[in-house]
């Protein structure tokens, strides 16, 4: 069994993490070519979206675990380094796990 | 393709007002520009397509200073960033082009061409706007015809013979020759008439001015074209023998017709037109008088040169002839052509 906290962890070098959903118990793997919301809509999530280039904030989403990188232009800088949500169109994770409240 | 690093007569500072809190939607050098008055008062342009979802914002209202979008509220600030939209957050828009403007001498003026190279330094100087000694009175046309057709036009005035048979058409025009010259970025077109009967529009200047209308004159066009296309015009007629252009003012009726000429597209443009004197220029009704009369007379420029184009537009491939009464136009548009080039072997840095 996996003792590391993988939402401690640094991303991996080839820009790979994971998603852990709190609410459904899943989680699934986010490649470098494909955002948080392409996994979540290829895994059946009906996540809400609009712009899908961090302007619109429609995907703003709770983050539980793990350190975003902010890609979107809808958070203040304040917001974007308390670290306690994320644009799912458009940012990724420092952490090779982020746990989003979904 | 247009000269679009230089200022345009964009629209007049009353016609912008008489809008009220509604903006004036207005395409130049085919960029489709809307213009409000900021919340200084200052007017700004910006291009007229929201941000949201590409409705004109000239359809909007003007509120506080924003121009307001017409379709769901985005409202839009004077530099090109959106202000406010109605439950969201708009930090992140992009930005839309604005355009910078300068009031001057009752008109809006815009730099449609690279913001970063605009200079106010540039603005043409005109010594009647603004100017107690000087009246002026003007309109505006929308001619749907190529923009250098107009500078033709007025850089070759004996089609006033028979354009403008019945007010300043005179067949000595004909029977003058022109004399044409380039000095500089300037070229300068004029015609002297010697001891001639006065045209129907001099005749009433002359009244209006205390002389007997129909006394001999001696009569001159000077036409001065300067980029992008404005075109002053000292026309007037002295008494025969006076001296003529350089007569003492008692001895003339006179005046300078005043040509702004913006392009809207290839085949139209924006026409300000307007006549600036110096006699008897606290006599409002006379002012409105002349206006009316050039009205009238740049009227029939207009359904000329409307027509003109439809023919040309149907013949695209035909060669027009430049005659010696076109060397006006064919130096003036030298100069367009000339500066066109310079324009765009520049790089672009905005």
């Amino acid at each position: 069994m996996n003792t590391t906290d993988l939402s401690q962890t640094p991303i991996a070098a080839d820009g790979r993490f994971e998603v852990h959903l709190q609410k459904s118990g899943q989680t699934l793997q986010v490649a470098t070519d494909q955002s948080i919301l392409k996994v979540l809509q290829d895994a059946g999530h009906d996540a809400p979206f609009s712009c899908a280039e961090g302007i619109c904030g429609t995907c703003l989403t709770p983050v539980l675990a793990g350190r975003p990188d902010h890609w979107d232009s809808y958070l203040t800088p304040e917001e974007q380094e308390k670290g306690d949500c994320i644009m799912l169109c458009c940012s990724r994770s420092q952490t090779a796990r982020l746990v989003l409240d979904l | 393709m247009f000269i679009k690093n230089t200022w345009y007569v964009a629209c007049s500072v009353a016609d912008l007002n008489a809008l009220g809190n509604k903006p004036l939607g207005r395409t130049i050098c085919n960029q489709q520009m809307a213009f409000f008055k900021g919340p200084d008062g200052q007017v700004a342009a910006v291009e007229d397509f929201c941000p949201h979802r590409g409705a004109p914002l000239s359809l909007g209202k003007v509120c506080n200073g924003r121009l307001v979008c017409g379709y769901h509220g985005l409202e839009m600030g004077c530099e090109g960033k959106t202000v406010h939209m109605p439950g969201q957050r708009v930090r992140g828009f992009p930005a839309i082009q604005s355009y910078a403007v300068v009031e001057r001498y009752g008109f809006v003026w815009v730099w449609p061409g690279d913001q970063a190279k605009v200079d106010v330094a540039k603005m043409p100087v005109f010594e009647f706007f603004d100017n107690p000694a000087w009246a002026y009175g003007g309109g505006l046309y929308h001619v749907k015809a190529d923009y250098r057709l107009m500078i033709d036009n007025l850089m070759d005035l004996t089609h006033e013979t028979y354009v403008h048979a019945t007010s300043i058409g005179q067949p000595e025009i004909d029977e003058s020759p022109c004399e044409t010259r380039v000095d500089g970025e300037q070229v300068i077109l004029q015609r002297h008439m010697a001891g001639i009967q006065a045209p129907p529009f001099w005749q009433m200047a002359m009244s209006a001015n205390g002389l007997d209308p129909q006394a001999k004159v001696d009569r001159w066009q000077i036409c001065r074209f300067t980029p992008p296309s404005h075109i002053m015009i000292d026309v007037g007629v002295a008494l025969a023998g006076k001296g003529g252009f350089g007569a003492a003012p008692e001895h003339k009726a006179y005046s300078v017709v005043v040509d702004f000429i913006t392009p809207e597209t290839e085949t139209s443009h924006w026409y300000h037109w307007g006549m600036a004197r110096q006699f008897k220029p606290e006599d409002a009704a006379l002012t409105d008088k002349i206006r009316a009369g050039q009205g009238g007379i740049f009227n029939e420029d207009m359904a000329m040169l409307q027509l003109q184009q439809v023919n040309i537009s149907k013949w695209p491939e035909r060669k027009l002839l430049m005659l010696n009464i076109d060397s006006g136009g064919v130096q003036s548009r030298r100069i367009i052509d000339r500066l066109l080039a310079e324009e765009n072997n520049t790089p672009i840095t905005a």
